[in-house]
């Protein structure tokens, strides 16, 4: 522990310190959210440059859309990473999700009100597994999720017989490709899904535990926190997130298929690090997430359309993740801050 | 005495040969199976799971089900873990390996290693460099380039095109994509204006068609490997607009070449490409060798191209590919379904559900090949070593040249 972190009941965002400097009212989780925003937003307009089809609404919509599927990703990932965890086991969640939601409902199903609410409930007990092993088999968290991401994938493989069939519950495809107020509905879900997120992680009581939790656990429980139940929480909420994400990647191309997941993985980790969260745990905020993941989107379109040899185009979105994780670390802030004062 | 145990043993033979009716059984010598590995790169696409059960459903069919004890291996994408299982197979004492090789190398000396003790070794859709196995592909039909000329025809020559490729740095992927690029650099009218790697994957073309529409949203056609039908999702979320495209046998992109909704928004274009029928092909001549009935020398054989262009589509009544019909409706199965895992005249064994499911068709039995096999054109470093490449590799098998550059 550094000399510049905080024990928790300092924290200003719990205690109201006299504290009124200006540069102690902003966090410095706020500052990294502001940036990554920034960044996002630069890197949109000046797309431009590359393509004047680019930083046009459609191209907002297109990294919306696709970028809604990270997002959802990142707040559980987000969550598991903030207790001090890691989360492998996405791409087979994704894959539970996206394969139920086609064989057990299918496209005009009436029972889908239940029955989508029930799929969730399966992955959620995924979630639940992992973080039984995690927890009371102490087994750690990178192994445990990494065993069911395995077990979970090999018994939808034994359940297909390597063929997933079945169509696109309805409501998955009105989720992807309906309209809301003129809007895609995507977009709203999207909007509406980082409020509650958001509200969930940084004002409610229970995002205040996870991170007394993650700064430190004996602490936490010393201070009261019901540390069992909150530390089992994020693992079923990150798999109930890969399991909404599975439904609404089979809405979004209609249908399902055993790798669905797996280009998830990595991408939802660096959402959450480049967002300004700690891998370590016990910071991080999910509006950071929402920039990270929406960063790494909108750099995939960007790069797409670049006309550079394949190398070259991953080399350069490797160094430009690297160089917003360098830009957005603490250590700068901290010295910006000291500068001001 | 020992003329007798000689004519007994003769008549044995003879005996079981009429009622396996096959004559010259090897198998029947000893009364064992002949033990057949199946070893596969990765299952978990539509394309791997048909190619494999479309195997599995020969070997149940009569008389193989008799004759052959048929065990799959899975090796993911490692090439090592595929050796090592070469090696075990070997050391079992594999009759013949049936196989979706992961390199055109890395496996040659297991292989040789194999020969040497006997087994034979049958490759489909990938290919080995290595000229003791036997290659079963379809790679030097020519899908890029008369892929690419369809498209051109329907562009009449101009436009500004996508390419969706496959996997970065495979040989299959760059053999497709040189044979496109030989016919577009022909065209200077024709503009490749995005270039992905699509993992021949339904979703990964999907959201990489959707990006390059983002800067190119006026593109005139896409020329796609497997994952077409992502590229055509892309296309509606984008717009009401469709174009002309090529792409491999899809289900969902056969539908909608079909579909009159579809054609009145613009989409054209042919299906070709890489078939899982080719398992079955190479299963069968694997055994047809092994029971004595094919002498065939260690070779490349190349499976026809499959081609079907919008007009011909036709959608299926029954569980087979009868009166020319060559699409299964979404009823029986999912837009992903490589359509070209049923051969009418190589393998009319087995139906839908076998490719399904594995599962043979109750009452089928095995029919004989046609005789003649068709050489494969020599493709350097995909399916032969040191050797050269045929200066016609390029020409036009399927499609003629309908507008000059």
């Amino acid at each position: 522990m550094n000399s510049t972190s905080k024990p928790p009941s300092q924290d200003h965002r719990l205690v109201q310190t006299g504290d009124t400097r200006v540069s102690a009212k902003i966090s410095r989780e706020t500052i990294s959210t502001l940036s990554v925003t920034i960044l996002c937003l630069v890197l949109l307009f000046s797309a431009r440059l590359i393509n004047p089809a680019l930083g046009s609404w459609s191209q907002v919509e297109t990294v919306l859309i696709l970028g809604f599927f990270l997002v959802v990703l990142s707040f559980g990932q987000g969550l598991v990473i903030l207790t001090g965890g890691l989360d492998l086991s996405l791409p087979a969640t994704i894959t539970l999700g996206g394969i139920l939601a086609t064989s057990w409902i299918g496209a005009g199903n009436p029972a889908e009100w239940y029955l989508l609410p029930a799929v969730l409930a399966v992955c959620g007990l995924v979630g639940l597994a992992s973080a039984i092993g995690v927890i009371w088999l102490r087994v750690p968290p990178f192994i445990m999720t990494m065993a069911m991401s395995i077990i979970v994938a090999s018994a939808l493989l034994g359940y297909t017989k390597g063929t997933p069939r079945g169509t696109a519950p309805d409501m998955a495809v009105a989720l992807m490709k309906g309209d809301i107020l003129g809007l895609p509905a995507p977009i709203v879900v999207l909007i509406i899904f980082v409020i509650v997120g958001w509200l969930f992680q940084s004002r409610s009581v229970y995002g205040r535990y996870l991170y007394a939790i993650g700064t430190n656990v004996e602490a936490a429980r010393n201070a009261a926190v019901p540390v069992t139940a909150m530390r089992i929480l994020p693992y079923v909420l990150s798999a109930i997130c890969a399991g909404f994400v599975g439904i609404a990647l089979v809405g979004y191309s209609n249908g399902a298929t055993l790798r669905m997941g797996d280009d998830y993985l990595l991408p939802s980790i660096a959402s959450v690090v480049i967002g300004g969260s700690s891998i370590l745990g016990g910071r991080g905020t999910f509006l950071g997430s929402v920039g990270g993941a929406l960063l790494l989107t909108i750099l995939g379109t960007i790069i797409a359309t670049l006309g550079l040899e394949f190398g070259f185009r991953t080399i350069i979105e490797g160094s430009i993740i690297l160089i917003a994780l360098l830009l957005l670390r603490e250590e700068l802030f901290q010295k910006l801050r000291s500068l001001k004062t | 005495m020992r003329k007798t145990i000689f004519k007994s043993t003769a008549a044995v033979l003879a005996l079981s040969a009429v009622a396996a009716g096959l004559p010259g059984l090897a198998s029947a010598q000893d009364g064992k199976k002949f033990k057949v590995f199946l070893s596969l790169s990765y299952s978990g696409n539509a394309w791997q799971s048909e190619a494999a059960n479309i195997v599995k459903a020969l070997a149940q069919t009569a008389p193989y089900n008799e004759m052959v004890e048929l065990r799959e291996v899975i090796s993911g994408t490692d090439p090592q873990a595929q050796i090592s299982a070469y090696e075990s197979m070997i050391d079992e004492g594999a009759d013949a390996i049936i196989s979706f090789p992961i390199s055109s190398t890395a496996l040659n000396r297991t292989i040789k290693r194999g020969c040497d003790e006997g087994v034979l070794f049958f490759m489909y859709d990938a290919t080995v460099t290595e000229s003791c196995a036997y290659n079963v592909s379809y790679l030097s039909s020519g899908f890029g380039e008369n892929s690419a000329q369809a498209l051109v025809n329907a562009l009449e020559g101009k436009g500004k095109i996508f390419l969706s490729r496959g996997v970065p740095g495979n040989s299959v992927d760059q053999r497709h994509t040189d044979g496109a690029m030989h016919i577009f650099n022909q065209y200077p009218g024709i503009e490749v204006v995005a270039e992905y790697y699509s993992y021949w994957d339904d979703r990964t073309t999907q959201q990489e068609t959707a990006k390059a529409l983002t800067a190119n949203p006026d593109v005139d056609g896409i020329w796609a490997q497997a994952g077409e039908y992502g590229a055509i999702q892309a296309l509606l979320d984008a717009g009401d607009r469709l174009v002309p495209m090529t792409g491999e046998n899809s289900a969902g992109f056969r539908l909608a070449l079909a579909d009159p909704e579809m054609q009145a928004k613009g989409l054209t274009g042919v299906s070709a490409g890489s078939p899982p029928a080719q398992s079955g092909y190479a299963f069968k001549l694997a055994m047809e060798i092994l029971t004595g009935q094919r002498e065939l020398e260690p070779m490349n054989i190349e499976y026809p191209l499959p081609w079907v262009p919008a007009d011909a589509v036709k959608v299926c009544e029954g569980d087979v590919y009868e009166n020319g019909c060559n699409v299964f409706p979404p009823e029986k199965v999912p837009a992903s379904f490589v359509s070209e895992v049923l051969n009418p005249v190589l393998l009319p064994e087995v139906n839908v559900e076998s490719a399904l499911n594995g599962t043979p068709v109750p009452g089928a039995t095995i029919q004989p090949l046609p005789a003649e096999v068709i050489e494969a054109a020599n493709l350097p470093g995909i399916n032969c070593g040191s050797c050269e490449a045929p200066e016609d590799i390029y020409k036009l098998t399927k499609v003629e040249a309908t507008v000059q550059p």
